[in-house]
Formats: structure tokens, sequence, C-alpha cells
């Protein structure tokens, strides 16, 4: 029963171009169920669509017609005995200009899977809610949740086909399954890795030296939150592309829980308050 | 779970023959202008198609008319012009043959070739013109007055000039016709045509004297055979500064 | 366009035509207002092209940018929508559109549409709405927005006067709801304020202002002048 339901959703066949006129393929225009296993995009009629692409979208780009799209961040999480910790700023830029200070930079895939988002605003937001449609067909397929590591996979083998496209995708996949909690770094390039520890995006160095210095698997939760907050708040006082505010969600057996949203300001005063106690 | 099919570009599936685009204009005309008067629309274009800076062809028509009240005025490459008449006498001839008593009015055409030109420029191909659409409704007597180009900007406007015209007789068309749309006679708008074709000859160097000029009204079209414009070369003496 | 030489750099596919729209989303109304000049460099092509579209009684989108390619995204939209309808006998919610037009716009990820749109409305519990995107789809739900050729002159400024930023004794909002201190009338007088300040400062910003108010009872569009210098 179930796998003629899921057949009838998983159409193989792939959509006609639009017709000239529309200057575009016409996937919007389609029945959505037929196309959810093949997405055509609509690519520049050039020797080098990759190339084509990078005049106008490179951020050391000339072009008069400059596209600058939303990028810059800060992520971190990391895996402890009680947990992941996954904690982000929400700083979007296009060039010099702060786009946005009030980004989500958690992406919900389900109940037990969060994702990151670094780099490309528009990229990590897109192929992780194509994850998230991937891993509910795995879960109706299979009668049982996807394991990180297999969604992990998924999200690293659909960008890894558009590698060299210019896509721009640093994230970090966790959640928890029957191994218990899992961390993986997943970005543009196809790289794929399971670890303890990971930090994403232009500030990731100034939150690595926080956290290295602090980090023990054995940390109460409290702590561990705190050891992100404050590992994400140090990183967005010295990168100039992180800021905003400071979000935390946390994972255990339950599934993940939002902990906080810090304004960094409310933040900073707090810290130096108690800097200022403490002496 | 299938794969994600990625669609390549032509060049990628026939490494071979990489593609190659018209990379500009070759023959060219100049600017068009159009305005909106009392009766109607009139519009102008000199005769002249430039190669480069050569004037090669001195009497090219660059106003076509399209059924019995739509009036195009082109600029740009003249190749691609040529493609465009027959791809709208194509649409005409399709549309004759319905036989359903429908006629392709000015806004039709207008849209027509604003898809035409943003799917091709969408394809890397541009048809590399801008072109006036003006037009009367035969039965409301609406007057349309538009503009679109090869990226398939489209905007509509009393006045509209292309090319170099959108520098030098924009501003006078402006001033001699915005807010007076309504109350401008024929021979108002043909003066101030003419001497805005004139100021295009005295600064264009890829213009000419000789013009074409068409009028649209709700009692039909009527373009002129090319005329000349009469110039006034004395002041040039007096013009110094250029290197001259 | 250089129709006067026989020589021409190699073709782009893109212009800005300029433009600037802005948003204010409150707890009953949304006010979604675009300036109406089209430019080419230097040049005013008219001073009337509106580029904000009514797309329902709910509904309004605004574009900012190459004019040809927010035309054929307002084109899509609308198209989509009517099928829509017809498929399912109701008229698309805005956070619908919202996403609808977040894929659309990443469908043409390596082609991309130079279009900075904002999507405008009431969501299902009428509540004001207001989407905001990059030219490739990433899209955020928002309580103010400014956009287009004048959005880093008029942001900061809606950021001050909706958001309560910077404002000494007032806490800042930060949530993606709607603003719940503001009128309808003061929504208006602040987009009024903000165009007029922008006239004066970005070239691309000028001639007219249209502005679009969605309420439970529909959509109404006023036209106000702005300096055509």
């Amino acid at each position: 029963m179930l796998s003629e339901i899921v057949a009838q959703y998983s159409n193989d066949a792939a959509l006609t171009a639009g017709s000239a006129h529309t200057g575009s393929s016409g996937l919007l225009g389609r029945d959505f169920a037929k196309m959810t296993n093949d997405l055509i995009f609509d690519l520049p009629n050039t020797q080098d669509p990759a190339e084509f692409l990078n005049t106008y979208t490179d951020v050391d780009s000339s072009a008069d017609n400059q596209i600058k799209f939303a990028h810059g961040t800060t992520t971190l999480g990391f895996k402890y005995d009680d947990g992941v910790v996954i904690c982000t700023d929400s700083r979007a830029s296009q060039g010099s200009v702060i786009a946005s200070q009030s980004v989500k930079k958690v992406i919900e895939i389900n109940p037990y899977l969060l994702g990151t988002m670094a780099g490309g605003a528009a990229d990590c937001q897109f192929w992780e809610r194509e994850l998230g449609r991937r891993c509910r067909l795995y879960e109706l397929r299979n009668k049982e949740r996807i394991s990180v590591a297999a969604a992990s996979k998924l999200l690293g083998n659909m960008v890894y086909s558009y590698k060299g496209m210019g896509l721009s995708m640093g994230t970090m996949i966790s959640g928890w399954d029957k191994m218990g909690p899992s961390l993986f770094y997943v970005d543009n390039d196809g790289t794929r890795l399971r670890g303890d520890l990971f930090s994403v995006g232009s500030g990731s160095t100034f939150a690595y030296g926080i956290l290295d210095s602090a980090y023990d698997a054995g940390l109460q939760k409290n702590d561990a939150i705190e050891l992100g907050r404050r590992a994400i708040y140090h990183a967005a006082h010295r990168d100039a592309f992180s800021g905003g505010s400071v979000r935390v969600y946390h994972i255990n057996e339950d599934g993940w829980e939002f902990i906080s949203l810090t304004d960094f300001d409310d933040l900073h005063w707090d810290y130096t308050d108690r800097a200022n106690r403490a002496t | 779970m299938a794969s994600i099919k990625l669609k390549l570009p032509q060049a990628a599936q026939n490494a071979q023959e990489p593609i190659t685009h018209s990379d500009g204009p070759i023959v060219t005309g100049t600017s068009v202008l159009g305005i909106k008067y009392k009766d109607g629309i009139m519009v102008a274009a000199d005769c002249l198609a430039s190669y480069g800076s050569l004037a090669r062809f001195r009497d090219v028509n660059r106003l076509q008319a399209f059924g019995e009240r739509t009036i195009i005025g082109a600029s740009g490459d003249i190749g691609d012009f040529q493609y465009v008449q027959d791809e709208l006498e194509k649409l005409m001839i399709k549309d004759f043959c319905l036989a359903d008593g429908h006629e392709l009015a000015t806004p039709h055409v207008y849209s027509y070739l604003h898809r035409l030109l943003y799917s091709r420029r969408s394809e890397m191909k541009p048809l590399w013109n801008s072109y006036v659409v003006g037009g009367v409704h035969s039965s409301s007597s609406q007057r349309f007055l538009g503009y679109v180009d090869l990226l398939g900007t489209t905007y509509q406007s009393s006045t509209i000039a292309t090319g170099f015209g959108a520098h030098l007789a924009q501003p006078l068309l402006r001033k001699a016709v915005e807010g007076r749309e309504d109350t401008l006679t024929e021979e108002e708008a043909v003066k101030i045509l003419d001497d805005c074709m004139r100021v295009l000859f005295y600064r264009d160097a890829r213009s000419l004297n000789r013009i074409r000029r068409a009028k649209v009204t709700k009692d039909g079209m009527e373009v002129t055979d090319p005329y000349s414009l009469e110039t006034e070369w004395a002041f040039a003496e007096h013009i110094v500064g250029y290197g001259a | 366009m250089a129709t006067s030489s026989a020589k021409e750099a190699s073709f782009s596919p893109y212009e800005d035509n300029g433009g600037t729209n802005l948003a204010i989303a409150g707890q009953d109304y949304c006010v979604i207002a675009s300036d109406t000049r089209q430019s080419r460099g230097y040049n005013i092509n008219t001073r009337f092209a509106p580029k904000t579209f009514k797309l329902s009684d709910k509904t309004v989108l605004s574009t900012a940018g190459c004019q040809p390619d927010g035309n054929m995204v307002v084109t899509r939209i609308k198209q989509h929508m009517e099928s829509y309808k017809h498929a399912h006998n109701k008229e698309m919610s805005t956070p619908a559109v919202g996403q609808l037009l977040s894929t659309m716009l990443y469908m043409k990820r390596f082609f991309p549409y130079y279009s900075f749109n904002i999507l405008g409305g009431l969501d299902k519990e009428g509540k004001g709405c207001i989407y905001s995107y990059d030219a490739i789809g990433s899209a955020e739900r928002v309580p103010c927005l400014a956009s287009g050729s004048a959005a880093a002159l008029v942001q900061p400024f809606l950021d001050n006067q909706v958001r309560n930023c910077n404002q000494v004794g007032k806490p800042r909002i930060m949530a993606a709801s709607p603003v719940s201190h503001l009128s309808l009338d003061q929504a208006i007088k602040i987009t009024k304020d903000a165009f007029t300040s922008a006239t004066e400062r970005d070239i691309y910003t000028g001639d007219n202002l249209q502005i679009f108010i969605v309420t439970r009872d529909g959509v109404e569009e006023q036209v106000h002048p702005l300096k055509r210098d």
C-alpha cells in the first residue's frame, strides 16, 4: 500500500523545458508530484555556466550588475556526554551591507534532526528543505527514522552532483538516532566528516579558540550551553560578518530543544557586568 | 532514490562545437523618436544603416506598419530587425488565417515583441535592437506608445527616444510634449519631431538628414516618403573648443 | 545601448533599472510601497513604471533591480496562483506564495533573476506579513523591510522608527511578527517620509510613490507625487 503511494510520487519523468518565450524551463507550472526526484535548474546558455555565474556573483567580481547573495556566519556544534549543543549567530551580509540581523541559521529538518547554515543562505535553505523532504520519504518507505549518518550523506551526495557549479554551503547535520548523538560536517565540495566538535563560517576560528580552551565531554548541560553561547559571542565580537543574536539548540534522546535567542548587545553587557563583578 | 538530473548546457554536451554568440550589432540604425499628440502617435527615424563608422546604406526603412494601426520603429542591428519583421509578419498571417474577426492590436504586438526579445536575451542570443511601438486602438481610440529593447526592458511614456536620442532628443521632447498630449496639433507634432531629428543630425555622427515619419490616428496610418530636413551650418564656424 | 558603434563589449543579460521598495506589517494591515521611476544609467526611461503588483486581495508583490527579470517573476507568480486557484478552488495564502517565490527564485540559481523582491500581505490569521528575499530565494519573514537602490538608506530609518532600534527606553523588536505599536496612519506617514528622504539622496528614486494598503477589506492603492529631479 505505502509503496504504491510512494511510487506514485516518485515518477521519474523528466520535465520538459518550458516554452521558449518564457525564457526558462517551467518547473512551477508543472505538477509538483512529478518533480519529486528531478530538479532541473535553468542554466545560462554559455560555454561555461559556472564561469558565467562567477562573473555576476563572485565577491571579487567587478561586473556592473553584481548580484550579492547573503553570506557570512559563525556556527558551531559539539557532542558531549549528554547530547549535542548547536549555536549560531544571526547576521546575513550582502557585500558590506548587513542584509539581516535576524536570520534563522538553525534549520529544523525534523524533530530529531537539525541543520546549520553557513555560506550562501539560499543554498542552505533550499537543500536542507529538500533534505527534509527526502528524510520524510525515507521514513514513509522504511517505517523508521533516518539515521544522522544517512541524512548527512543524502545532503552530501546532492550537493556533490553540483560540484564546481558555484554552490556555497557549509553545514552541520546533527541529531539523535539509534547510535546516540551524532554530528556531521557537510559542505559544497562534497566533504562529509563525522566529528565531536565543529565550527563553520567566517567567524569559526574565533569560536574554535573559545571552544578548544574549555571543551570537555563531561560538561554539565548548562555549562555546555554556556560554552557554545560564549564561543558565538566572542566570534561575533571579532568577526565583522557575524553578529545579531545568539541562537542555542540542544539535542538529546527526545530530539532537539530550542534553548535561547539572545541579542548580542544584551550578552555583551551581561558578560561585561559579570567580568566587573569578578574583579 | 533517483538522482538529480543535471541539465547540461549545449556546449558541454557537444564539446567539439563551442557555441558562438553575436557579440554586437553589425549594420546599425541610430535613434528612433516617438510621441503622443492630440490625434494619436507620431514616430520618426532616419534612413541610414551604418557599418561601423561607414554610412553604408542610405535608403533603409526603419519604420514598419503592422496591421492598420500599429507602427514599430527600430534602432540597432538591421539584420535582427529584418528577422523580427519576418516573425511579426508570420504572426499577422497566422492571426489573419483564423478569420475570427480579431485584430492584433498594438498592445498585443508590443507584448509579443517583449516576449521574443526577453526569451532571446535569456538564451544569451540577444536580438540587438531597441524598438518604439506606437498605435491607436480601432474602437476606443486609445493611444499606445511603448519601448522594448534587447534585454526585454519595457516602458510606456508619452515621449520615447532610443539610442543617442535618449540623450539629445528626449529632454526636448519632454519639454514640448509632457502635459500637452491632448492638445498638440499634427502640425506642432511634425515640427517637434523634425526639430529633434535635425538636432540629432547635427550631433549624432551616425545619423542622416533624410528621414521618414509616420503617424497613426483613429482613421489609420500614414508613413511619409523619405524627405530631407533643411539644415543650417553657418553657426558651425563659430564653434570652438572641440579641436576644430 | 550604443546603437551607433559596430563593436560592443560582450553581452550582459542584466541591467539595473533602479527603484526602491518598502513594506511595513502591522497587526491587521500591511503597507507595501514603491517609487515609479525607471532608469537606465543616468537616463530616466519613464516617470511612471509600476513595479508593485496586486496578486490577490491578500497579497502584493514588489520588485526592483532588472525590470525584465522582475516582470518575469511577477508574470510567473500570477500564472501559478491562477492555476492553484483552479486546482484547489481557493486563493493561495500569502505564506504559500512566499514559499513559492523562494523556490521559483532558486530554480534560477545558476542564471539568477536580478530582482530584489518583497512579498507583503495578510497571513491566515489576518496579520500583516512580509517576506524578504535575496536574488536566489533565501527567504525570511520580517516586520519591516526596504529593498532596491535606496535600501541602505531606508532600512536603518525603518529599523529605528518601526522596530525601535537604538531608541532609549524602548525595547527593540526582534521578532518576525508584525509590529503592534503602529497604527495604519502612522505606518503610511513613515512610508511617505522614507520615500521623500530617499528621493533626496538616491538618484534612482523619485517621480511618484505608489502605496498599496492591504487590510481585511482588500487592497487599496494610492499614488502620491515625489520630486522629479
